[in-house]
């Protein structure tokens, strides 16, 4: 996350000896189109998903990665960290202490990320409707991508949902992950409705966000308000200094 | 103390440790595995007493049940002897108000682990416990959720929305006139 602003023109910054030509702006989204679809289309052929396992589901992932399904024809591999990969399968229910883990998992990866809901428990909490601690609506605390739906869903029908999410990002539709920036208070909000009001990330999203060019009208509301005031000093120290920074 | 059959079938130092203590009912509910009630104020004297006399040295579980009826809980410690090999269950009952018993760490030392267990889930507090803060349910702040009194249905309606599950593939039943529900041949 550099907050150094690159000097493009010379209007920008007038000491510089760097001329560039001023890009035009409907050129410049033109060119970022595309140069964005190329992006997607290179991106949709190599993925790294991340399973978090503490769901039955996790039994139907080893046939689905080695050799007798193997999803690596399909370009997707498993990877151990969550900053080193793309998607995070969520292979089954999670209860309110897991769903915590998950939530710090899941902002630690880098943008863009896709998440995969497998199997009913994550859909409406499956055969754990009626529990006190199995969460029910995933999407509500994390925008999904996609759910695979089963109970537990088999080899071929994972394999199915990851082909339906390679078009997706193919096609330049798999952008739940922007709405998580883009919304961040309501999910913030339905996090703080589990956890308590002083739940907070080490992770600065609406920081991410400004970066990301992704700050919406929804980014920022009564639930981050909450966020300033319990957040450790960690965050919202980097937060003045931002605030510092960009202050002209 | 009724038990006077069944004790002379048990191995001779299980005898011994029991005729030391008044008013034990003993029950063997299959061939060694022992049933016994006992007033709740005897079971520290109880489990010192088999665990010098008889070899029960492993306390294998804690279990808890919520006798809603009576506003009580039932606690049975499950006991095992290398020696004696035989299933010693100690059941005592406890009133839910106050809902306090004495922790039997000191005997035990895994007793701590089932204790702060039970007062999670049930509320049940042990005096002299080196540990009562909440152990799986850190993220609750709702009743001690295994009491039978605690609807978990109604909880969950409470706490979370429910899927509007509507996918194209129902839609397009629907709308030919079709439907999830089997129609009888005519």
């Amino acid at each position: 996350m550099s907050q150094k602003v690159i000097p493009v023109t010379a209007e920008h910054n007038p000491d510089t000896d760097v001329a560039c030509r001023e890009i035009d702006k409907q050129e410049r989204s033109l060119l970022g189109k595309v140069i964005d679809r190329f992006a997607d289309h290179c991106r949709a052929r190599s993925l790294f998903i991340l399973h978090y396992c503490t769901g039955c589901g996790a039994i139907e992932l080893p046939p689905t990665i080695t050799s007798r399904f193997d999803s690596e024809r399909l370009g997707i591999q498993p990877m151990v960290t969550p900053r080193q990969a793309d998607i995070l399968l969520i292979t089954g229910y999670l209860s309110t202490k897991t769903l915590k883990r998950v939530i710090l998992t899941y902002e630690q990866m880098q943008g863009p990320k896709y998440v995969i809901g497998m199997g009913s428990c994550t859909i409406n909490g499956g055969m754990y409707w009626n529990s006190y601690a199995t969460v029910k609506r995933l999407q509500e605390y994390l925008p999904v991508d996609l759910y695979i739906a089963g109970c537990m869903p088999r080899p071929e029908a994972i394999q199915q949902g990851f082909l339906q999410l390679i078009k997706q990002i193919d096609r330049g539709e798999g952008n739940a992950w922007q709405d998580y920036y883009r919304r961040y208070d309501q999910y913030l909000g339905n996090q703080q409705a589990l956890f308590g009001p002083d739940w907070h990330t080490p992770t600065d999203v609406i920081a991410e966000a400004k970066h990301y060019n992704m700050l919406g009208e929804h980014t920022e509301g009564e639930h981050t308000a909450l966020l300033e005031k319990f957040a450790s000093a960690y965050v919202t120290n980097a937060k003045t200094n931002t605030a510092l920074q960009y202050q002209e | 103390m009724n038990a006077s059959a069944s004790l002379e079938s048990l191995p001779e130092s299980l005898q011994a440790a029991f005729q030391e203590l008044p008013n034990l009912h003993i029950t063997e509910t299959s061939p060694r595995r022992l049933k016994i009630n006992l007033q709740a104020d005897a079971l520290p004297a109880f489990l010192e007493l088999l665990k010098g006399r008889a070899g029960y040295i492993h306390l294998s579980a804690i279990s808890c049940v919520d006798w809603d009826e009576s506003n009580e809980f039932e606690l049975v410690y499950h006991l095992w002897s290398y020696q004696v090999k035989t299933l010693v269950s100690a059941h005592i009952l406890i009133p839910k108000k106050p809902g306090r018993y004495v922790s039997v760490h000191d005997i035990h030392t895994p007793a701590a682990f089932f204790e702060r267990d039970i007062h999670e889930m049930f509320g049940l507090y042990f005096e002299g416990a080196p540990d009562q803060e909440p152990f799986i349910l850190t993220e609750w702040y709702g009743p001690p959720p295994m009491l039978k009194s605690f609807d978990t249905e109604a909880y969950a309606n409470d706490t979370w929305n429910w899927q509007d599950y509507q996918p194209k593939w129902l839609q397009e039943i629907e709308a030919n006139g079709g439907s999830l529900v089997t129609q009888k041949e005519k």
